[in-house]
């Protein structure tokens, strides 16, 4: 089976237009296509940013707001700055964009605009017939982004190809893969972030980035975010849409889909995570799905440096505790949305819980959502041994935590 | 002026105005359900209690003879306002209570008494009240009050047309071309993508956005232009502004800019609206900049303002537009909105801001498309706004009023075939003034294509006037077409439909909650995708789409008004100066401003100040440093 088409699809800067899009998105997905949503009101350096990340097929824009011809245009012309014209561009905006103006969008590399009253099932079966070839051999990028990406791209579609089943996670990292095996690599800490579904874990991811890059004047950080799908079918990854932080050129992200494996990750996870973790970056952060946390979705003695395990205050019951293997697992122990009423008995329950296993393990009380939240200080000093709240002071002693 | 920041009591952080909030929906979803007993039970006492009864036919008669007679073009005389035929107290409890009278509570046939109708010219002193016994037309003979009928609310004129292009001066000239030959100046304004988003035009990547699809404002100088030669404090003027993520910094600046043209003095005379609906922001239009909480807190900020210090402004406008046009069922649309409203309501109170200052400040904005729900949509809106009100929050009448502008379907209108769209319009008005909508807009069939441009602008303002002043419609007789047993029947199953939805914000703990669980924005997402797939199923007709298609491809000649690069960089290099000219003013100010919002208080008084000296990006960004940024919902 071949791996599924991966397209980025997104809204042009000051457009808040997205209800085409999301209906387009439902569309792709129910025929099989891996949809990565970058969201609204987004500028061209971040499209070509993500789609060069994500190394899509295709990007697929919607524009409302007029300015359609231009911004088409600095896309297109972005992608090929960087070499990376392989990918396509499409797109629609209902009535507002014109035959005359489709005629001077294709002139300028803009490759299908669709017009107002075309047929959600012709739009996806065009994207399925023209972005779903696997692409020619390409030649070797100097951009390290591109040159990873593409990597990232074999490695998942050699699973697919493959029809490994999910036991493969287990197996050893594949080292033929390993590129580059330059003097001064940096070692990346690779930090695991596991927990039950909308505990925070994405919110969370983001505001640790927000402080890794205002603390750090350089240096660069990886993420690797799954969202679940079933063999064969689409999915919508739409991590990066509510990542306002990690649209920077100093992350570098990509978005997963499960592919039918069970566990929170996907059977090539291991294999890419072992790329980053051999590249250039201070930190690789990997997120799973949220899922139950029956089982320990990390390797042992793998490549994660440090296991964190989100919580969400509203488990249920004292009983469902004990049933969380992560929570003997874990390094650090996140109860998030601790805003919420039932956080301090959370809190005190899962405490009780950790005292069982006489481990230095650590508990800590976060609101992700909350702008400046110093528990999300805290975590972040614990996982880079710096003071994230010496940082703040030097840099506005105005600004006080409450 | 000196404002006061803590007059209606102390402030509460945000979280804690969270905790226990936002959840009156269940009371007032009981409120309405009481309400609907409490009229059985005055119908079954009418029929049982005989005293009732007659009490309730004197008062049926009574109306009835009051009702004045209007005489149509053809001479064939009728009564200004029609009622039911029936004489059984217990059906004429069941009309009064249930419905009310139109400008009566329950409010269910209007706000006001008569609507749209003409002024009367000529007044016959008569009964129509056939069975009455008030047929002693002695009594009836009644002077009649000049005055009151002056008073009559007029239905706006179709003149308020939503303008913003390039710069202010670009827009400002055509603020005075549309309202050249007009005793009243009631002046939309729309703002750029930059503006809407609350950044400077000197922003990256935002240059080509400078002034395109609406007017650019950065500074307190750009919007003294804007509004240049009109007389802000003049009761003829009104001035309505369409943004509402950066809300309260463009409202201070209009304020500013007015003091500034015409000294402190003015401010209470301001007339306008502005939009700052934050809710509908997160669940469909987008434009939200601060998180949630922040944004609602800001809003609060400015009506605690407003209300105290701008009486006769509207410093919200809760829409379901914007819901309704992102694909909401109708339904859906009213739902929300209402429970928006009721969300707010509780956030002013909360504040400390009586319910009957800042009730009558309040507005609605619905949208009107061609499902049927929409023949009574606004009718039920208005019944349940009016009880939750009244039973719930303690308004008095002026706060229980639903006072609505309507605004035909956008996203009804279609490219193929798109004239169309003129009968689709048409057809939608036609349902708007059924729910007696004290204004609306009407919208242009080139809508798919671009700004409309003067012609089709002018074939839909003049739908207004076919139905409402040349067809006899709507100007003889209030009620002519409302209390059909079909209005009837659709009116009941929205009702019930509505409180569900209701039920099921509260079950998720609020509207707050609910928004930030993003349920409003997935239900809309999955209508939406329903609404296009039905399109392609054929199971949702669309003429010229689906059905009875040819083919043709008939466009309107699409003239794109783009903003030349000349005044881009105008409006870039005037930024600069004025950035330049107040950088250290600027700076302390944006501290100050900065130093108040950490400290939670009311923040509004000095974002009056930092206009003076700060553009709109500055002192967004700073107030992100603070508060942080909206993270968009999926
Ligand atoms: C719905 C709508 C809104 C909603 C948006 C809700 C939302 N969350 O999306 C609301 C009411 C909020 C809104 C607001 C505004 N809007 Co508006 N809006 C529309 C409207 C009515 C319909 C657009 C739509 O979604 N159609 C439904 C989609 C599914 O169908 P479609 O457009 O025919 O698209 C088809 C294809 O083109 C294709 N397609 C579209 N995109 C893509 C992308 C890909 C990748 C693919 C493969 C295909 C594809 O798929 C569709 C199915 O065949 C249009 C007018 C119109 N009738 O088209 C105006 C319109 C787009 N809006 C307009 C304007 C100006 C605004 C505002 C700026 C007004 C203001 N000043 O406040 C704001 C800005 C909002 C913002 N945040 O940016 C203008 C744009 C003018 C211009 N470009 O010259 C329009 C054209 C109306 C007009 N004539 O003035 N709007
Ligand atoms: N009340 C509260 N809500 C939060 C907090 N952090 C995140 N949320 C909300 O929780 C929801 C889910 O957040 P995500 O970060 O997407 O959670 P996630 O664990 O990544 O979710 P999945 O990847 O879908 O499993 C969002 O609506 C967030 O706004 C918090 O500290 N308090
Ligand atoms: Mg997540």
């Amino acid at each position: 089976m071949p791996s599924p088409i991966r397209i980025l699809t997104a809204v042009p800067i000051c457009d808040g237009h997205d209800s085409a899009i999301n209906t387009i998105n439902l569309e792709f997905i129910r025929h099989g296509i891996e949809v990565i949503y970058l969201g609204y009101h987004r500028s061209v350096g971040d499209i070509v940013r993500a789609a060069i990340q994500e190394d899509v097929g295709a990007i697929g824009i919607s524009s409302y707001n007029g300015g359609h011809v231009e911004f088409f245009a600095e896309v297109v012309d972005l992608l090929r700055k960087h070499g990376a014209d392989d990918i396509k561009v499409f797109g629609g905006g209902g009535g507002t964009i014109t035959h005359d103006d489709v005629t001077a969008m294709r002139r300028k590399g803009v490759d299908q605009i669709f017009f107002a009253g075309t047929a959600l099932s012709e739009m996806a079966g065009y994207v399925r017939e023209h972005y779903g070839r696997p692409r020619k051999k390409r030649s070797p990028s100097k951009l390290r982004d591109i040159a990873l990406a593409r990597e990232l791209t074999e490695v998942e579609d050699s699973y697919a190809s493959r029809k490994r089943s999910t036991s493969n996670a287990q197996r050893p990292t594949s080292k033929g893969k390993i590129r580059n095996p330059q003097s001064a690599i940096r070692d990346p800490r690779v930090i695991g972030l596991t927990g039950p579904g909308g505990a925070g874990k994405t919110t969370l991811i983001d505001e640790l980035v927000l402080r890794y890059l205002s603390s750090e004047g350089k240096g660069r950080i990886a993420i690797l975010s799954h969202d679940p799908s079933v063999i064969g079918e689409g999915a919508l990854l739409g991590d990066r849409a509510t990542m306002i932080n990690s649209q920077d050129d100093r992350v570098f992200m990509r978005s997963m889909a499960t592919r039918g494996q069970a566990g929170g990750l996907s059977p090539a996870t291991h294999d890419c995570l072992a790329l980053l973790a051999q590249s250039d970056f201070d930190y690789v952060i990997i997120e799973t799905v949220g899922t139950g946390q029956e089982a320990m979705p990390f390797q042992k003695n793998g490549i994660v440096d440090l296991t964190v395990l989100v919580m969400n205050p509203d488990y249920g019951s004292r009983l469902q505790l004990q049933k969380i293997v992560m929570l003997d697992l874990a390094d650090i122990v996140v109860v998030n949305k601790s805003d919420l009423q039932r956080a301090r008995t959370a809190h005190t329950e899962i405490e009780q819980r950790l005292e069982q296993n006489r481990r230095a393990q650590r508990l800590i009380d976060t609101v992700a959502k909350r702008h400046r939240d110093p528990g999300v200080d805290r975590l972040f000093d614990l996982i880079s041994g710096k003071s994230v709240a010496a940082v703040y002071d030097r840099r506005n002693k105005k600004i006080r935590r409450s | 002026m000196t404002v006061e920041t803590k007059k209606y009591g102390a402030h509460r952080s945000p979280l804690q105005e969270r905790s226990g909030l936002m959840n009156k929906l269940g009371q007032v979803v009981e409120a309405v359900e009481k309400y609907n007993q409490f009229v059985l039970d005055e119908v079954k006492r009418a029929r049982a209690d005989e005293g009732f009864g007659r009490e309730v036919i004197d008062r049926w008669h009574e109306t009835k003879s009051k009702t004045l007679v209007t005489h149509t073009p053809t001479g064939l005389p009728l009564p200004r306002l029609a009622l039911p035929e029936i004489d059984e107290p217990g059906e004429i409890a069941r009309y009064l209570f249930g419905d009310g009278l139109p400008g009566e509570f329950p409010f269910l046939n209007g706000v006001y008494r008569e609507m749209y109708l003409e002024p009367i010219r000529e007044i016959e002193a008569g009964s129509f009240g056939k069975n009455g016994e008030g047929g002693n037309a002695e009594s009836k003979k009644r002077k009649i009050d000049k005055k009151k009928i002056d008073n009559q609310p007029k239905a706006e004129e179709p003149t308020r047309l939503f303008s913003g292009l390039m710069l202010a001066e670009d827009t400002n000239e055509r603020f005075h071309y549309l309202t050249a030959h007009q005793r009243t100046h009631r002046l939309s304004t729309a703002f750029d993508g930059p503006t809407l988003y609350g950044i400077d035009s000197d922003a990256d990547g935002v240059f080509g956005k400078i002034g395109e699809g609406g007017v650019a404002i950065d500074t307190v100088e750009d919007m003294v232009r804007l509004y240049d030669g009109f007389d802000l404090g003049s009761p003829d003027f009104s001035a309505s502004m369409t943004i509402s993520g950066p809300a309260p910094i463009i409202m201070a600046m209009y304020i500013a800019a007015a003091k500034r043209r015409f000294g402190p003095k003015v401010v209470p005379k301001l007339r306008g609206t502005i939009q700052a609906d934050i809710f509908k922001e997160v669940q469909a239009q987008n434009e939200t900049i601060f998180p949630t909480e922040a944004s609602l807190r800001f809003l609060t900020d400015m009506v605690e303002f407003t209300t105290r210090e701008m009486p006769r402004w509207y410093p919200i406008s809760i829409s379901g537009y914007h819901i309704g046009e992102a694909g909401s069922t109708p339904v859906q649309q009213a739902a929300y909105t209402l429970s928006n409203g009721f969300a707010y309501a509780e956030m002013f109170a909360a504040r400390g801001i009586p319910v009957d200052q800042f009730g009558p400040r309040l507005s609605f904005f619905l949208d009107c498309g061609l499902d049927i729900e929409y023949i009574a949509l606004a009718r039920v809106s208005r019944r349940i706004w009016a009880i939750g009100m009244r039973d719930v929050f303690g308004a008095g009448a002026r706060a229980q009023l639903f006072k609505l502008h309507t605004q035909t379907s956008g996203r009804s209108l279609i490219a193929a075939e798109f004239k169309n769209n003129l009968t689709r319009t048409a057809a939608e008005l036609m349902l708007a003034y059924m729910n007696a909508t004290n204004s609306c807009h009407s919208n242009s069939a080139d809508e798919p294509f671009t700004t409309p441009s003067e012609e089709w602008i002018r074939l839909a303002a003049h739908g207004q006037a076919i139905l409402l002043e040349e067809s006899g419609i709507f100007k003889h007789t209030m009620n002519l077409l409302s209390g059909s047993p079909g209005m009837k029947a659709v009116e009941r199953a929205v009702e019930k439909a509505i409180l569900e939805e209701f039920r099921e914000i509260e079950r998720l703990g609020g509207v707050l909650a609910a928004v930030e669980d993003r349920f409003q924005r997935s239900q809309i997402q999955s209508a939406a995708h329903r609404y296009e797939q039905q399109i392609y199923d054929g199971t949702r007709p669309i003429i010229g789409l689906n059905r009875y298609r040819n083919g043709s491809d008939d466009i309107p000649e699409v003239k794109l008004t783009r903003t030349p690069r000349a005044k881009q960089k105008l409006q870039v290099d005037r930024l600069a100066k004025f950035k330049k000219k107040n950088a250290e003013k600027a700076k302390r100010a944006l501290d100050k401003l900065a130093d108040v919002v950490e400290r939670g208080e009311n923040c509004f008084s000095t974002l009056l100040e930092a206009v003076e000296v700060c553009s709109l990006g500055q002192i967004a960004g700073r107030l992100q440093e603070v508060v942080g940024r909206f993270r968009p919902m999926v």
